[in-house]
């Protein structure tokens, strides 16, 4: 009879083993986030349908120092979402041109960011236009 | 003990083993092939080639053309009517690679590349960038996948062949993992196991190359031919001897000693030319390159490096660009290794062991002289590469003779049956407690280590590049020592699971065994032939005495029997070795006495 | 046979501290570090430094090699925490402070660094890791023809040396080792890729799979971790694409119910 006895080593606390871990769960964490966001804006799409007074207790409640320093805090974490996003969106294209050339996944980081970007100035440039 | 019953029972599954499995299935689906390994298939040393697979494939080669490389390669020590088959068989299995996948490089038009290597006249060299025998070895590893007769025995050792009523009838093997023993039962056995370079010290080896089947047969009376011809790499890594390929010196490299000279040139390759030309300066053939580094460290004109003598390999002027298209592993492992960038330093490289020549007997059809038992590859010695291989023609060589040795290995196993099974039990328990008896070392007081560095040593400074009679002597001598001193090792490991210091102490016996056959085949050859080079008194080539192949014979406790064999010579009688300006003159008068 | 190394006598010796997670299941009921010190120089490998051990210190310690050269895919470790090569891993550069050697992760351990790698070597053999031709040939009629624009489309992901590194890297497949991870994702796609293989639908399937791409949370560690710069990571996520383009044209076009109906072929066999 064989003595062979396989050892299965535990998984727990695995992301906390290594940085590169620690990273992606902050990645995925921010996921969270974008969550809790939607949520406020959902909250706002309905307070919108209970009619003008209700919206803008709603906008008010928004600009409370606690809400503008979570604000804050959720721009921080969506542009590290953001960031990491592009950051692994290469991974899911193929990178090899059919006529053999590479494409550098740099590039396409860098595309994606300078879109999001370029996104987000026009989105603000048009807010700033809108009357309050 | 467990019993597995197969037809063809292969030992070993690198490219030769693995090659021979698939023939074997493709003949006869319903043989049971058992493709025994002591690694996983894709860790054999085939995978470490890389420079590339001869076939004649240009409309401006012949067959002709490569055999005369090839016999002339080999100092007309080969046997010729196998160099005729082997060459005429080369482009179809360079194909039937190309079919299951190998990623071979290519022109342009999409057909495979050629390129120049060692001793070849045309450029006939298929590679796979330079990672050759990587994607030989996978793709056929990846391939034989396609066939259910084939059982492997991944990281199983095996420890003796069993003979039974004058026939070879099966293997014992030890599984890595749990120490137990197997008998695998065959009506024909191949042996694949490699070659046994690491008997010396500075090698371009893995660690599995130990020279296993080699042993196993010769314990068994199968002689093991012209084990004196060890190939000498030129280009090694110092310190590791990990190889540069020669396909560095193929896409142009040049080798300069201390004072940035092209040395070559004054040991009959020249003149230097700044392009490569075939046969000529660092296109020469390995013997006679490793030769000229020994001269030069005589003459004081080579490198002094951390590890010792060494010359330099420039690459510089292939450019960054090329070097990192053609010749990628070889950027890697400078850069990681050596902390050297080829593209703007020289490499320093020196002579290492590399290649086998000898190994088990095998006539063209890869028999041994024990019935049902065959060979192949780097363990066996077919005949192809005399006393001096060219590049290239090993990884060939796997191909088309795993294929030789698969049919007729499934052709024998139809022939007879499986013998009783009692009698092999009985031996399979005495080959067991032998092994075990290996294990528990009775408390010796010899550490393996030690024994290894004394017999690398040894080995080194009396089978050298370079060697003298009382040398030889001295080597043998310590060999038949070390033999004796090795029955009292001390094994720390009383274990059964993963115990691979019994595992490596039953090789360290093997390594023995092959490196006393080594020695005493070179002390008896009083010439010089090849890569088989004397300084005492025998510097000339002797056809009258010494055109015949060494047969080693197992003595047991004591020395080998030594004893010679014919060589098969049909169209090339023995000339000279001329390469450079003096090969392409002869070339020349050759073919003007042919119009004459 | 191991190395008989000793540092050089010009040199001034130099120790290092290495730890290592010993198991040996016939006396051990878990895995214990043990500490060597190792005499080494600035060239020397930790799969160098091992051998030491073993060679001089103690017999009794198990692990894999051969090549010495980064190919053979034998000789992975946990050095430090992080899947390596141990061939070319220098102690150098863990000089002073020492390092911990660890069997690679998520794969059982069998004895000391040794571990088990059945599961990637049977998945490796379910997918169909060979060339079904798209076109019969015979040798008579040479090679395929390719391009070398052809081959590079798969060239990057044949070079997979099978040391598992990126398996110990996947958190995904060290949490459920039903998926089929980096590496055996990688070899298939080395076969869809190529423009002589015919069988991509087949494999296919495999990628649709629940353990086959789906599995994978685009952690990107394995692509970091491969020595041969096969970029695991890519093979998968680009299927991913793949996938889910398959998915949504079996709708639409008659291959797809093709697709279909050799799906059910595979299923029935």
């Amino acid at each position: 009879m064989s003595a062979r006895r396989p050892y299965v080593r535990s998984m727990d606390g695995w992301w906390r083993r290594d940085p590169f871990f620690v990273r992606y769960m902050a990645r995925e964490a921010t996921a969270v986030f974008v969550v809790a966001y939607a949520l406020v804006l959902l909250v706002g799409v309905l307070r919108l349908s209970q009619g003008e007074a209700a919206f803008n207790a709603w906008l008010a409640a928004l600009r409370s120092p606690l809400s503008v320093a979570f604000h804050v805090f959720l721009l921080a974490i969506f542009v590290y979402h953001t960031w990491s996003w592009f950051r692994i969106m290469p991974k899911t294209m193929p990178l090899i041109l059919p006529d053999g050339r590479r494409l550098k996944p740099g590039l396409i980081t860098g595309a994606g960011l300078a879109a999001a970007a370029l996104l987000c100035l026009a989105g603000f440039a048009v807010l700033m236009g809108v009357k309050p | 003990m467990e019993v597995f019953k197969a037809d063809v029972a292969i030992v070993g599954a690198g490219g030769a083993g693995l090659r021979a499995a698939i023939a074997v299935a493709e003949a006869d689906p319903k043989l049971v092939v058992a493709l025994i390994s002591k690694v996983y298939p894709m860790r054999s040393h085939t995978v470490a080639a890389e420079g590339g697979a001869a076939a004649v494939t240009r409309p401006d080669d012949s067959l002709e053309h490569h055999f005369n490389d090839t016999v002339g390669g080999g100092d007309w020590l080969c046997e010729q009517d196998v160099v005729e088959y082997f060459v005429a068989h080369a482009h179809e299995e360079m194909v039937q690679m190309e079919h299951w996948g190998c990623p071979w490089s290519r022109k342009e038009d999409g057909h495979a590349n050629v390129r120049a290597f060692g001793g070849m006249k045309i450029e006939r060299t298929w590679f796979a960038a330079d990672k050759t025998g990587f994607h030989m070895l996978h793709t056929l590893f990846q391939t034989s996948i396609k066939y259910p007769s084939i059982k492997r025995f991944d990281e199983h050792f095996c420890v003796d062949l069993l003979v039974e009523d004058g026939r070879v009838q099966g293997v014992v093997t030890i599984e890595n993992a749990s120490g137990e023993f197997t008998l695998i039962q065959a009506k024909a056995v191949i042996i694949a196991t490699g070659g046994a370079g690491r008997v010396f010290r500075e090698n371009t080896n893995g660690g599995i190359v130990t020279g296993d089947g080699m042993a196993l047969a010769y314990r068994h009376g199968v002689p093991l031919r012209d084990m004196e011809f060890v190939q000498y790499h030129p280009t090694c890594m110092p310190g590791t001897g990990l190889l540069f390929t020669e396909a560095c010196r193929g896409e142009g490299g040049f080798l300069l000693n201390k004072d940035g000279y092209r040395y070559l040139q004054d040991y009959g390759l020249g003149p230097a030319t700044p392009e490569p030309r075939n046969k000529a300066m660092e296109l020469g053939p390995r013997d006679r390159l490793s030769q000229a580094f020994w001269h030069e460290k005589q003459k004081g004109r080579t490198v002094d490096g951390r590890h010792g003598a060494v010359v330099h390999l420039d690459l510089r002027h292939l450019g960054e660009q090329k070097l990192r298209e053609r010749l990628p592993q070889i950027y890697e492992l400078a850069e990681q290794f050596l902390g050297v960038d080829p593209a703007h330093e020289p490499i320093p490289v020196l002579p290492a062991v590399h290649y086998t020549m000898g190994g088990i007997i095998a006539d063209g059809k890869c028999a041994s002289t024990l019935p049902g038992l065959y060979s192949v590859g780097e363990c066996s010695s077919v005949g192809i590469h005399g006393a001096n291989r060219l590049g290239s023609n090993s990884l060939t060589e796997l191909i088309v003779f795993g294929k030789v040795a698969g049919i007729e290995a499934a052709q024998y196993a139809r022939s007879v049956n499986h013998g009783d099974a009692a009698a092999l039990d009985k031996q399979a328990d005495a080959v067991a407690a032998k092994a075990l008896g290996i294990a528990t070392g009775n408390g010796g007081t010899e550490r393996m280590a030690v024994l290894r560095t004394e017999m690398a040593k040894t080995m080194e400074e009396g089978c050298g590049i370079y060697r003298l009679g009382p040398e030889m002597q001295a080597t043998c001598d310590k060999i038949d020592e070390l033999k004796q001193r090795y029955r009292n090792l001390k094994i720390d490991d009383q274990s059964r699971v993963w115990n691979t210091e019994w595992l490596l102490a039953i090789e360290l016996g093997y390594l023995l065994d092959v490196a006393q056959a080594m020695a005493y085949s070179a002390f008896n050859r009083k010439e010089s032939r090849g890569s088989h080079q004397r300084l005492d008194g025998y510097e000339q080539r002797d056809d009258a005495n010494y055109l015949k192949h060494t047969l080693a014979y197992f003595g047991g406790e004591g020395a080998p029997r030594i004893a010679y064999g014919d060589v098969k010579i049909t169209k090339s009688k023995p000339g000279t070795r001329a390469y450079g300006a003096a090969g392409e003159k002869a070339d020349a008068d050759r073919k003007a006495a042919a119009h004459d | 046979m191991q190395t008989e190394r000793q540092p050089p006598m010009t040199e001034p010796v130099k120790t290092i501290r290495i730890e290592v997670l010993r198991y040996r299941p016939e006396q051990d009921s878990e895995p214990v570090v043990q500490a060597y010190e190792v005499p080494f120089t600035d060239d020397m490998s930790v799969l160098q430094g091992v051998q030491y051990i073993k060679d001089y210190l103690d017999g009794t310690l198990s692990f894999r090699w051969s090549c010495r050269m980064a190919i053979c895919g034998s000789c992975g470790m946990m050095i430090g925490g992080v899947p390596k090569l141990s061939c070319q891993t220098f102690l150098r550069d863990y000089y002073p402070a020492g390092l911990r050697i660890d069997p690679l992760a998520h794969f059982p351990i069998e004895r000391d660094l040794v571990v088990n790698v059945e599961d990637f070597i049977r998945k490796l053999e379910g997918i169909k890791p060979y060339i079904v031709p798209k076109e019969p040939r015979t040798l008579e009629q040479g090679e395929y023809l390719q391009t070398p624009g052809q081959l590079e489309q798969f060239l990057q992901f044949s070079g997979c040396i099978n040391c598992t590194l990126c398996y110990s890297a996947c958190p995904q497949y060290g949490l459920d080792s039903k998926f089929m991870g980096p590496g055996v994702l990688a070899l298939l796609h080395r076969y869809n890729a190529d423009s002589r293989d015919g069988a991509s639908a087949e494999r296919m399937q495999l990628v649709h799979a629940e353990e086959g791409v789906w599995g994978c949370t685009a952690v990107g560690y394995c692509s970091e971790v491969c020595p041969k710069g096969v970029d695991p990571a890519n093979a998968v996520n680009q299927n991913k694409t793949a996938s889910a383009m398959d998915y949504f044209l079996r709708f639409v076009t008659p291959k797809a119910v093709a697709n279909k109906g050799a799906a059910n072929k595979a299923g029935a066999k």
